[in-house]
């Protein structure tokens, strides 16, 4: 059985020729660049976070002076301030 | 002629989006609502040149998009937030307080070169399609996936965050399953 891997679709699928150097739990000991393709998990993350920071400001709402502006704008009979 | 109140709806159901992609572009909240409402002049009076039916978020939002940049460019030095003033006026946001990885992901993302932070923001944030996201901007599908592309790549090495490492449970998870596997 030690020659089965575990393939994770998160991770690379392939191991390099070369064995790299691992820990303990099997993870590379050398930072892994992310050059290559980011994994789902990253992506995911970061959208994540993304639309958190972004949500804060949508969950503000209208403001009521940019509400007033466009009611008043749009009363106007050529809509034009 | 008075604004069809249907089509008044619709604008005011984009302030909300078009408020949050101002803030990322120019990183103060003054700011940005001043942008805000000089979209929503433009808009307004030119009303007639939108087409009911098509997507009024997107005409809206490549209004304040021009606008924004036309402005930038006269004003070039005051708006670079490559030293973080992005991030600065966004901590001190009262919706925004907040815990220590979010402020690490607010200064990454400040360090992102600006048509890389606005093409993921209109499509990881906003929700536009590339295709909406490429009008906005005005360039080719094709510029908007690369530059989504080097803005999460970026953010990941910002963020320190690896390829497969770096996230808790998932990591355990994955901790057990090898751990199965090499038995």
């Amino acid at each position: 059985m030690k020659t089965r891997k575990t393939v994770d679709v998160e991770a690379p699928a392939a191991e390099p020729d070369a064995p790299e150097p691992r820990d303990a739990m099997g993870r590379p000991l050398t930072p892994r660049k992310t050059e290559m393709r980011l994994g789902r998990e990253a992506q995911a993350r970061i959208g994540q976070q993304l639309r958190a920071m972004y949500e804060a400001v949508v969950n503000e709402g209208v403001p009521p002076h940019i509400a007033d502006l466009v009611r008043k704008l749009g009363d106007q009979d050529d809509g034009v301030a | 002629m008075k604004l069809d109140p249907a089509i008044r709806d619709q604008v005011l159901g984009t302030v909300p989006s078009l408020r949050a992609f101002a803030i990322s572009l120019c990183g103060n909240i003054d700011r940005a609502d001043d942008l805000v409402q000089e979209t929503l002049l433009r808009a307004l009076a030119h009303i007639d040149s939108f087409q009911p039916g098509t997507n009024m978020p997107a005409w809206l939002f490549t209004i304040l998009r021009n606008l924004f940049r036309s402005e930038y460019r006269k004003r070039r030095r005051e708006v670079e937030d490559a030293d973080g003033r992005y991030a600065e006026t966004l901590k001190s946001h009262p919706e925004q307080t907040g815990r220590v990885e979010f402020n690490e992901f607010r200064t990454a993302l400040s360090k992102l070169p600006s048509d890389q932070r606005e093409a993921l923001i209109l499509v990881g944030a906003s929700g536009f399609s590339y295709e909406d996201a490429a009008a906005i901007c005005g360039c080719a599908v094709g510029t908007i996936k690369s530059r989504v592309n080097r803005a999460r790549t970026r953010l990941a090495d910002l963020l320190a965050i690896d390829s497969v490492d770096d996230f808790g449970p998932d990591r355990a998870t994955r901790a057990v399953l090898a751990g199965g596997g090499r038995n």
